[in-house]
């Protein structure tokens, strides 16, 4: 039962990509033409014979002919037909395709047949599954079964309905005569076939979700429309343009250098988690991985964004800066990512600690922008928002960007661990493995965890980083003495 | 006295009324059911005036049934007879209220599937007959219809409701329904179903029905044609 509310319905129910289904039906009842349409046959069976089976080379050969294409086009168009639901097999009702040979079909009634409106309901299966239940006891297969005790928790409510009405439809059919009988239910069967696939098969009304607005529906565009349209075109024209050779050049070469990255162009070493249920590229590629693999460290070092931005590669440059003790450009950069991405209520405490710790003169991080940018930063400080540090930010970005980043790459650092960098080998499993693999599948590191051993090394990180306080180091000195 | 007499009247007029909805609940599922298989055939090789008929007619007799069981329900279940009928007989109530109202829907979707069957398959000129798509049922829907006629409304006092057309159907039965829905809140996930969860048909029905595979055997033939539906199949 749906509780219908008082306000106004915003919710998305049409679904879209389904406008083809009216012309399908045109072309079904066009097929009925008894001068034109496709010839028929019947259907011979032990007990009786039923008319109007049509085989699948005659419906191919109607089709070739009026859409005047070629055999290939047409046995998928019949494909379609078939999977759409409104010419259902009568030999292999479970595959829904359209073969080019003698095996018969037959049209669905149009009760049965696909609707951009509405949707099979639950209910409708519930009653559905229950009457072949009834008939025959132990019939459904085992997706059908998962199905009825699926629902039957979640229709509880209904139960008494679906199997009362499940009762009397049995029944009612009784009282038809056999071969009507059996075309009922092939209908029904072939219905509930396209509508609930078996597990692991496409369907072919998979349509995505579901749209606000009826995509059927003609929409008239006002004047206003035009208006705001010719105005976005005038206002695109008027704007500064690159040239294409410029832009493409720009493209060439982030393509080359990404190529092997890609994860759609190049294959996933050692394997692809998601196809092979083996998980070592992401062990391999945890944040604070010992070793990083190969293809990360050559990531680091196509320019210093990507360093920065993949916080195993940071912790190497923080390493490297160490040794250089130049790493306070480093420290502001981080601290003012901190401050942009932070909470609302802790602005206020970073911004004055950075300005403490970076900015003021004679700061014990002192770092070294040029003087405007330094005055119209401390001048933002006074009433310090989430992008004060914006243009410090960047300048300091250049100034690593320019120097120590190449110095960076040439250091013994960084060729150090590309030699020590994991090159791990293709995976190359059986598929009995892999059904071991996706039997043995584990549920990985609990992010609670993570938690926890980002905050001990962010803890550690901030006693190592606190400035040394010369006093503190000579009065220990002096009381050594 | 008086005041005793008064409430053994109004239980008794509550147990009569109970009785009466639970005959409507079958008549009201035997009839959707029929309407079901009518509605199927619509545009089918089955089509024709007598469909048409017996449909209009099987819908007067949904009609009625509904008209009469939701103003007893509404009766039973409103708010001033909660203290005569006793903990059991609230339950039965709402276990009614929910049959019926899910029963609607459903008879309700078919409506809908009728009216629009209907427009797309009129069958005023000789021509439209040609567009009916060949679906191999023939004309067996004469069963149906008998057992239709079988079906007795069980209201002891027959109001005369005269039976609209199909749009007007549609309409008031979502007009019921939302003022059903409006006036008596019933919980209902809170009624727990009587029926068994894996029914079976029941031993009246004697003799046993065949399943699908096997009314659709052939004999095998050599080829790999044969037209063999068990469970082996693998699509």
């Amino acid at each position: 039962m749906t509780i219908r509310t008082a306000r106004p319905n915003r919710g998305q129910a049409f679904r879209s990509r389904m406008h083809c289904l009216r012309k399908l039906e045109a072309i079904v009842v066009e097929m009925h033409d008894p001068k034109n349409g496709v010839k028929g046959s019947v259907q011979k069976l032990n007990v009786t014979t039923i008319p109007h089976a049509v085989a699948g080379s005659d419906i191919i050969a109607w089709i070739r002919n009026k859409m005047q294409s070629t055999p290939e086009d047409a046995q998928v168009f019949g494909t379609m037909l078939v999977a759409y639901g409104f010419i259902y097999p009568l030999q292999n009702h479970r595959k829904l395709v359209m073969c080019n040979d003698s095996s018969l079909y037959r049209f669905q009634t149009p009760y049965f047949w696909p609707v951009q409106k509405w949707v099979p309901e639950d209910s409708d299966y519930a009653i559905y599954l229950a009457k072949r239940n009834i008939r025959k006891k132990g019939i459904l297969e085992p997706y059908e079964q998962a199905h009825y005790s699926h629902l039957h928790d979640w229709l509880n409510h209904k139960w008494d309905f679906i199997v009362m009405q499940a009762t009397e439809q049995y029944k009612a059919s009784r009282d038809r005569n056999k071969s009507d009988r059996v075309v009922l239910d092939c209908q029904e069967r072939a219905y509930w076939i396209v509508n609930r696939p078996p597990r692991y098969t496409q369907s072919a009304l998979d349509c995505g979700p579901d749209r606000l607005v009826d995509p059927n529906v003609e929409e008239k565009i006002t004047f206003d429309q035009y208006r705001r349209v010719n105005v976005f075109y005038q206002q695109a024209i008027m704007r500064p343009r690159v040239k294409s050779s410029v832009s493409l050049g720009a493209l060439v070469k982030y393509i080359t250098t990404y190529k092997n990255h890609d994860p759609f162009l190049a294959s996933c070493q050692p394997s692809n988690p998601w196809q092979t249920d083996h998980d070592a590229y992401w062990t391999l590629n945890v944040r604070r991985v010992e070793v990083p693999t190969k293809m990360r460290v050559e990531r680091w070092s196509f320019s210093l964004f990507e360093l920065l931005t993949d916080l195993r590669g940071r912790d190497d440059f923080k390493i490297f800066l160490k040794k250089e003790f130049s790493g306070e450009n480093l420290a502001f950069w981080e601290a003012a990512e901190e401050l942009k991405w932070g909470t609302a209520s802790s602005m206020s405490a970073k911004a004055e600690t950075i300005f403490k710790t970076f900015l003021a003169p004679g700061a014990p991080r002192w770092i070294n922008i040029d003087g405007r940018t330094m005055g119209l930063t401390v001048k933002g400080l006074d009433h310090p928002h989430r992008y004060v540090l914006e243009a410090a930010q960047t300048h300091v970005f250049m100034l690593m960007k320019k120097d120590t980043f190449f110095r960076y790459l040439k250091s013994p650092t960084y060729k150090d661990i590309q030699k020590k960098a994991l090159n791990p080998e293709p995976h190359n499993f059986s598929p009995a493995q892999l059904e071991q693999n996706a039997r043995n599948r584990s549920p990985g590191i609990h992010p609670i965890i993570l938690w926890q051993q980002e905050e001990e090394e962010k803890t550690k990180a901030a006693a190592a980083a606190v400035p040394v306080d010369v006093k503190a180091v000579m009065s220990k000195i002096d009381r050594k003495k | 006295m008086n005041r005793w007499r008064r409430s053994v009247d109004e239980l008794a007029a509550g147990r009569r009324q109970l009785v009466e909805c639970e005959r409507a609940q079958d008549a009201l599922s035997r009839v959707t059911s029929c309407f079901q298989q009518l509605v199927a055939s619509l545009g089918s090789s089955a089509d024709g005036s007598f469909l048409r008929e017996e449909m209009d007619e099987t819908r007067a007799l949904a009609h009625r049934i509904c008209a009469g069981m939701s103003s007893r329900l509404l009766s039973l279940l409103s708010d001033s007879n909660t203290t005569h009928s006793g903990v059991e007989g609230r339950q039965v109530s709402e276990r009614l209220w929910v049959f019926f109202l899910s029963a609607l829907e459903n008879f309700l979707s078919d409506l809908r599937k009728a009216k629009d069957l209907i427009g797309q398959f009129p069958l005023t000129q000789r021509s439209n007959r040609r567009s009916l798509v060949n679906t191999g049922c023939t004309d067996g829907l004469v069963g149906v219809a008998a057992r239709v006629a079988l079906v007795q409304v069980p209201w002891l006092i027959l109001e005369a409701v005269p039976s609209p057309d199909l749009t007007n159907h549609i309409a008031g039965l979502e007009e019921m329904l939302h003022e059903m829905q409006l006036k008596v809140p019933v919980a209902f996930w809170s009624v727990e179903a009587t029926q068994p969860a894996w029914p079976e048909a029941h031993s009246e029905l004697h003799d046993p029905d065949d399943s699908l595979e096997d009314l659709m055997a052939v004999e095998v033939i050599s080829n790999n044609m044969s037209a063999c539906c068990g469970l082996s199949c693998v699509g």
